[in-house]
């Protein structure tokens, strides 16, 4: 990669040190300045929707339930139209899979967006500086109240703005966990003081959660916490869209009047106003080149495009650009690697819907008994007892019809008559096959027994089972 | 730990938050492979909610690998001094 330079603002003492400071030393706080532009605009479109999203997502309602439960107390799925069971776990492992190639296809081509506008801990960072900003005021204010010593206005101002955060973050607790348990009970029982113990664990601890990485972490999560921020480097390529400010433009820097002719003063198109530093979430200097720390967030373009523009001057001298582009080279949207990610990408979501669409929503379970390997019965049959568990995945009752295959002169009895399993239950049948000894060929025999929906013929299954005999 | 020159609260984070992942996805292969129902040792006995399992079982993975995480941070840092001849003794 181009230029790199790891250490944004200036430090004293030998290399070293450097490291050691910038490893270690204890955190400043930075206070982002506010902004406003494009990118701005985006990014509170991106807030807005995503947060609308998490938090009325639980509310929806589908066929009479919560639409998107990932009901864990009872071990079932529901999302939408489709119910999963512990046995789908494989779709739920191919989902992350691809969620990761997802990242990976979205990094190589435009870098960390994902950071800038999608990452939760973007997303609840900007609600939280939002509400900082309406209780402290702007920038300005906010280090004018940090600098001075506790008084009753201080107090109150940050009394304020912590308990707002903390409400905030006691809801977003309450709607994860509402995802787990049913919400509107939830709400019910919470409003009466009567949350389990381990709801009100979950509630706690993920409201917390929140209020620590947004209210006080925030950049620092991105820094030294995020795994992705650590290996994203290695999915760019010179083809990715990054944040860049362009030196040949911008250099030499320096502070001018708005009338003076920046040629004739021997500067570059930067004035040197450090907005750029003011506006930066993560308190880094653009100028210094391609940092790990940057997320991508385009605060910087936004803050220098309008100074540019006061200035009279083009916009752009920070901008989104490659590192081709920069060097006045073509850049290839198009590459190996963006291709690779796609095909993969492609071929798991197509498994993935097909195996879901198709998938048989019945499930059957063959259990031998295990107290005796075989009895033989009064008229002289070879007897197995089985336990059936049958596991109606669909979202409606139905009645079973059982059969076994694969052994002649097979009796299969049962107790009940009929086979009911309502919607999204597991039930056990104990069944016994009886054959006759003549009819068997060794001590161990596969037997298959089916299973068919009596109104739906589609709903079939079949499962091998053991018949052991005499020999 | 020895190092005095990595804040507490880093070192912390370096075990707890690693420690934090691996515990959520150890969990959630745990327990979409056994139904905490089905663990008899635990809950019939106690009468806990499943819910209340799978609680504890996340925290029990996370404090196991916590436990790890702070063994390596410890023999790392302490190797790390012992090579390092001229760093102050703490
Ligand atoms: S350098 Fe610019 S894009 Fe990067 S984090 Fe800072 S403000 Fe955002
Ligand atoms: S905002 Fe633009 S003009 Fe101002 S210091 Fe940053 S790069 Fe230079």
């Amino acid at each position: 990669m181009g230029a790199r330079n790891t250490t944004g603002s200036a430090k004293t003492g030998s290399p070293d040190e450097q490291v050691e400071q910038l490893l270690y030393a204890r955190q400043e706080k930075i206070y982002p300045r506010e902004v406003h532009g494009l990118f701005a605009r985006l990014r509170v479109l991106g807030v807005f929707g995503l947060l609308g999203i998490y938090y009325l997502v639980p509310w929806l309602v589908w066929d009479g339930r919560q639409a998107v439960l990932l009901d864990l107390p009872a071990r079932k799925f529901h999302i939408f139209f489709v119910t999963f069971w512990p046995q789908d776990f494989i779709y739920l492992a191919a989902l992350l899979i691809t969620a990761g190639l997802m990242l990976f296809f979205v990094t190589a081509l435009v870098g960390r967006i994902w950071c800038g506008y999608a990452c939760p801990q973007t997303v609840w960072t900007e609600a939280f500086l939002w509400i900082e900003r309406k209780v402290e005021g702007n920038r300005m204010h906010q280090q004018k109240l940090d600098a001075m010593p506790m008084n009753a206005r201080k107090l109150r101002i940050k009394a304020t703005k912590h308990f707002l955060w903390l409400a905030f973050a006691a809801w977003t607790g309450f709607t994860f966990v509402g995802y787990f348990t049913p919400i509107v009970d939830l709400g019910q029982r919470l409003l009466a003081f009567e949350l389990g113990p381990w709801e009100t664990f979950w509630v706690i601890f993920y409201g917390f959660a929140t209020y620590g990485n947004a209210g006080w972490m925030r950049e620092q999560v991105c820094k030294y916490m995020c795994p992705y921020a650590r290996f994203q480097g290695a999915m760019f390529d010179r083809d990715t869209l990054i944040i860049s400010y362009l030196p040949e433009r911008g250099e030499p820097r320096g502070s001018r009047k708005r009338s003076a002719d920046p040629a004739e003063l021997g500067l570059g198109d930067c004035i040197d106003c450090t907005l750029c530093v003011q506006v930066c979430p993560t308190g880094i200097d653009i100028r210094n080149g391609l940092q790990y720390e940057c997320i991508a967030c385009s605060a910087c373009i936004d803050a220098c495009d309008d100074v540019m523009e006061k200035m009279g001057y083009r916009k752009g001298l920070i901008k989104y650009t490659t590192e081709n582009a920069m060097e006045g080279k073509q850049t290839h949207m198009i590459r190996a690697r963006v291709v690779i990610y796609a095909i993969i990408m492609l071929a798991i979501i197509s498994a993935l819907a097909y195996s879901v669409v198709t998938r048989t929503p019945l499930g059957l379970d063959v259990i031998r008994d295990r107290n005796q390997l075989y009895r033989e019965t009064v008229e002289g049959l070879i007897e197995n007892v089985y336990i059936l568990k049958i596991l109606n995945m669909d979202n409606r009752e139905h009645t079973y019809r059982l059969g076994v295959q694969g052994m002649p002169g097979v009796e299969l009895h049962m107790d009940i008559k009929t086979i009911r399993v309502p919607a999204g239950e597991v039930m056990e049948f104990p069944v016994r096959l009886r054959v006759d000894e003549s009819d068997l060929e060794a001590r161990s025999s596969t037997v298959i027994f089916t299973l068919e929906a009596t109104d739906a013929s589609a709903l079939q299954v079949q499962q091998e089972g053991r018949f052991l005999g005499p020999g | 730990m020895a190092d005095k020159r990595i804040p507490g609260i880093q070192k912390c984070i370096a075990v707890l938050w690693p420690s934090f992942l691996t515990a959520v996805v150890a969990s959630g292969l745990f327990f979409s492979a056994f139904d905490p129902d089905d663990l008899v040792a635990f809950g019939a006995d106690l009468e806990i909610s499943r819910l209340g399992i799978y609680t504890i079982g996340f925290l029990l993975f996370w404090l196991v690998a916590a436990v790890s995480g702070f063994g390596t941070l410890y023999f790392a840092i302490t190797n790390c001094l012992r090579n390092t001849p001229d760093y102050p003794e703490s």
